[in-house]
């Protein structure tokens, strides 16, 4: 058989395995954990044994003797089915319309609709599908380890009298496996079908703890999800209007069409599900009601890879619109995005909130770049999208350490945290680092899609902001880590083992990827331009360079290399410095940050960050920038009409 | 390859040498304009020596790592200004001191330190859009974020970016801490806040934040140099005018508060940048 056919359905089929033996099996926390570090591993492998093989088309008729079409159409059903008797369960009627709706109009699209023969090579796997798969396989893998502990903990604070870990587990498998499906599949239907199953996946494990808040969260997910579905499937029956065809790839290679009403109507419908799923403004409450679930439930689902899949779809569709204005309104709509989270990032002192809003503010530069679509805010976005699931997965997981071991998400309460858990720490500071500072490759990303985005007046003004206030919410969190009085010994806190191999290996991959950067394009990214774009940079004494611009990335990781060994020996060298207590008008006592105060008593001299929320605040914001990212919709779908 | 060793030195040489010397220059005009006579040209140096000369004392050893951290960045900006570099890149090199500096700020717990840290966020948040725009008002007349490129241009840009250079102009006294944005520390003894952002920096990692400061006013006036590249003279009397007119601001002004600061420099410098930029696209 062909060895890479064998590998897809590893990749989708050995999460799915996994998950139905956990929920057998996984009462037992050995066999549990056991299977999970399988599966992962299976994953891990797969996915780098694919790495070599792409790109590639297969053509998938049959399944274990049967059609496999049919298959995915039945199972489709029952999902939606699914997703009816929860909308049934919880009296939504939203969730109940919608589905309902979804489930008409599919019917409708296969079996009225759908007159000629489906598309027989259904498997396509280049090097984006690639990327996505890697990132899902190993920076999923990595976070179902991590959860291994984290839950454990999680069940023994909540005091949970039958263990859930089984259909936990079960939950978060079956999501990897969807995920990889979405990726490596070309078929619209299919394609649904795994984004059906996300969003399932994303609504049984926000509502995993069975609070009233994680149960109106998750109804709330999966109402707008399945306003993205619906937009989906509206955006499938275009497309097959348009173009006669449901596979991905035909549709897009339509040139003549371009500029069609119908078929832009579909792309702009496509996009419209994207940016559900990647919960752009309006549709953000989703992700950060999300953020009540379990802490890898957030890193999973809503930092590295579901919300990735809005992007995903979004770079896919890109060479269909080149030039047109939905292009343009995709741009200035991630723009939009990228500064309205940034400035409601500022706002937050919840840990999850800044994370979660940041997620959405990079997504949109993601898309501003997919509408830019040129190669070089084309090739800025694939950069983003990988550095920023691995940086932004592995902060998800730092906090989800804090927060089990401080027993708080805010970030008042990480005051000095470097003197609790200075190891725990010192990942959380390197993490906020890569994500602001050169040479890493969020970084290195955001520098592209500057530099592309400079022709584009309200892109650029937007994303100069944004970029301002991003680097404000991420300094002062840093900052406030090491905000401590004590200048001890570093003693590397305990924590569980698989905690230390899902932080360690996250930290040390971001910054490797880092310096990976150029070859990363050269081998990922570079052979995707083809079509509407032409390779943009070339790879030039250890760094990316076009007609305008220059980025130094392994001079410039050599210098930092050198600048940080000279801050480390400073830093070894201030241990024998004299420590002194802070400034505090020079009426401290004894004790740090205690002052003389009235009648000689002592008073703690206490400071607390800048939030400006009379400025960046929820409150004042939230309607706004809901408003402002409506109208852009509407811009968005008049525009394709 | 010699060539680019040589821009190097040239670079590290030129950031302490030339900032100290318009860091002498500016107290003694300050002080003309206040009826005094001022310190020698070389007293900066001076007091960095002296500082340099002291015991270390610190609050928390984070603040070495940071005040190494920002030296580092600041210098390593100037060192790709000299080299010639991308524009943007040398932007976000210098924004990592600025960070740094920040960081090591807020390691303390000292309140006065803590506050003119986030007050220093403020002015991050206050210029660095602006910096960017001015970068790409760059970009669209010459088409091109290199440096090489851009020096080579055959007309003075002032006559094309006039806005731009006033919006460069708030950046660059937010940057010089400069009334009336000299709201997280400044070198004059109007600080409600003791020494703000650099309160608990002492001795030689005060030193190192004061030569770091000069590597970023150099970097920063050669960004000036940029508007009149085409001849020597224009340059130096844009440069000369420039920070005479920084001085002079700073001793017609009092210090504002963070509020004013924000909306004004984004109100004005925003809207003088879109002017600018629409006349550049357009035209």
């Amino acid at each position: 058989m062909d060895m890479r056919a064998v590998l897809t359905v590893i990749l989708v089929m050995a999460p799915f395995g996994g998950a139905l033996l956990c929920a057998v099996l996984g009462a037992s926390k050995a066999i549990r954990s056991a299977i999970v570090l399988v599966t992962g591993i299976v994953l891990i492998v797969s996915a780098l044994m694919l790495a070599p093989l792409v790109p590639f088309r297969l053509s998938a008729a049959t399944f274990l003797g049967a059609d496999l079409h049919r298959i995915i159409q039945v199972a489709d059903a029952a999902l939606l089915l699914i997703i009816l008797y929860y909308g049934f369960k919880h009296r939504h009627l939203t969730i109940i319309f919608l589905a309902a709706l979804q489930l008409g109009l599919t019917i409708y699209l296969e079996e009225f609709l759908v007159k000629s023969p489906p598309p027989v090579e259904r498997i396509f796997c280049d090097q984006l599908s690639l990327m996505m798969v890697l990132i899902i396989s190993i920076v999923g893998s990595i976070i179902c380890y991590q959860a291994i502990p984290y839950m454990e903990n999680h069940e023994h604070h909540y005091q949970v009298m039958r263990s859930r870990q089984p259909r936990f587990f079960f939950v978060m498998l079956l999501f990897l496996g969807g995920m990889n499906g979405l990726v490596l599949f070309d078929d619209l239907v299919f394609i649904y079908f795994f984004f059906e199953v996300t969003t399932l996946c994303s609504f049984l494990l926000i509502g995993h703890d069975r609070t009233t808040i994680a149960t109106r969260n998750a109804l709330r997910a999966l109402w707008m999800n399945s306003v993205g579905g619906a937009a989906f499937i509206l955006g499938m029956i275009a497309a097959y209007k348009a173009t006669g065809s449901l596979g991905l790839q035909e549709v897009l290679v339509a040139p003549w069409l371009a500029g069609a009403g119908v078929y832009l109507l579909a792309l702009a419908l496509l996009c419209l599900a994207a940016f559900v799923k990647a919960a752009q403004f309006p549709f953000q409450s989703w992700l950060l009601g999300a953020m009540v679930a379990p802490t890898p439930v957030s890193a999973l689902l809503h930092s590295s890879t579901m919300v990735k899949v809005g992007v995903y779809m979004a770079l896919r569709l890109a060479p269909g619109f080149t030039g047109t204005l939905l292009s343009q309104s995709v741009a200035v709509f991630g723009a939009f995005s990228f500064l309205a989270g940034a400035a409601l990032a500022v706002g937050q002192s919840n840990g999850k909130k800044v994370l979660a809003y940041s997620t959405i503010s990079n997504l949109g530069l993601i898309f501003a770049c997919t509408g830019l679509n040129t190669a070089e805010s084309m090739t800025a976005a694939m950069l983003l999208l990988a550095f920023h699931a691995v940086v932004k997965a592995m902060l998800f997981l730092s906090v989800g350490a804090i927060e089990q071991h401080i027993a708080s998400r805010d970030i008042e309460d990480m005051r000095g945290l470097y003197s609790v858990m200075p190891l725990t720490a010192l990942i959380t500071v390197s993490g906020v680092v890569m994500m602001i500072m050169p040479p890493f490759g969020v970084l290195l990303s955001k520098w592209m899609a500057m530099e592309a985005a400079a022709q584009n007046l309200y892109v650029i003004v937007m994303i100069a902001l944004g970029s301002a206030l991003t680097v404000i919410y991420w300094a002062r969190w840093a900052g406030t880590l090491m905000s401590d009085p004590f200048a001890g010994r570093f003693r590397p806190e305990h924590q569980p083992v698989l905690t230390w191999l899902a932080l360690g290996p996250l930290c040390i991959g971001a910054a490797l990827l880092s310096v990976g950067a150029p070859w990363l394009y050269l081998n990922m990214i570079a052979p995707m331009m083809m079509g509407p774009y032409s390779p943009a940079y070339a790879f030039k004494a250890g760094g990316l360079e076009n007609a305008y611009g220059t980025f130094a990335i392994i001079p410039l990781s050599v210098v930092a290399m050198l600048g940080l060994i000279v801050a480390a020996v400073a830093l070894k060298r201030a241990f024998r410095a004299k420590i002194v207590s802070p400034y505090l008008s020079g009426i401290q006592t004894g004790e740090p940050s205690m002052f003389r105060g009235p009648m000689n008593q002592p008073v703690k001299a206490e400071a607390k960050n800048y939030y400006l929320d009379t400025i960046f605040g929820e409150a004042r914001l939230t309607d706004w920038v809901n408003l402002g990212g409506g109208i852009l919709l509407t811009l968005i779908l008049g525009g394709a009409l | 390859m010699t060539e680019t060793a040589v821009m190097i030195l040239c670079g590290l040489i030129a950031g302490p040498v030339v900032g100290g010397l318009v860091s002498g220059l500016d107290r003694i005009l300050t002080a003309r304009m206040q009826s005094r006579i001022g310190p020698p040209v070389l007293q900066p140096f001076f007091d960095v020596v002296k500082l340099l000369a002291k015991e270390p004392l610190v609050v928390n050893v984070w603040q070495a790592f940071c005040a190494y951290c920002y030296i580092a960045a600041a210098s390593i900006a100037l060192v790709l200004f000299f080299l010639q570099s991308d524009l943007l890149l040398i932007f976000f090199v210098q924004a990592v001191g600025a960070v740094f500096l920040v960081v090591g700020a807020l390691s303390s717990t000292s309140p006065y330190s803590q506050i003119g840290a986030h007050r220093e966020l403020l002015q991050i948040l206050s210029y660095e859009p602006l910096l960017v725009l001015v970068v790409v008002g760059f970009y669209l007349e010459t088409g091109s974020f290199k440096l090489t490129d851009i020096y080579a241009w055959p007309h003075p840009m002032l006559l094309k970016l006039p806005f731009l250079f006033i919006v460069l102009g708030y950046a660059l006294t937010i940057k010089l801490r400069k009334s009336p944005f000299d709201l997280s520390t400044c070198h004059h003894a109007h600080q409600e806040l003791v020494k703000g952002l650099l309160t608990d920096y002492s001795g030689p990692l005060l030193a190192l934040t004061e030569i770091g400061h000069w590597f970023e006013v150099v970097l920063l006036l050669g960004v000036c140099t940029l508007f009149w590249a085409t001849s020597w003279i224009g340059m130096a009397i844009l440069l000369a005018v420039t920070y005479f007119l920084e001085v002079l601001v700073d001793n017609i002004t009092s210090r504002m508060n963070w509020r004013w600061m924000l909306s004004y420099v984004w109100g004005v410098g925003l809207t003088l940048s879109l002017v600018n930029l629409i006349w550049l696209h357009q035209g």
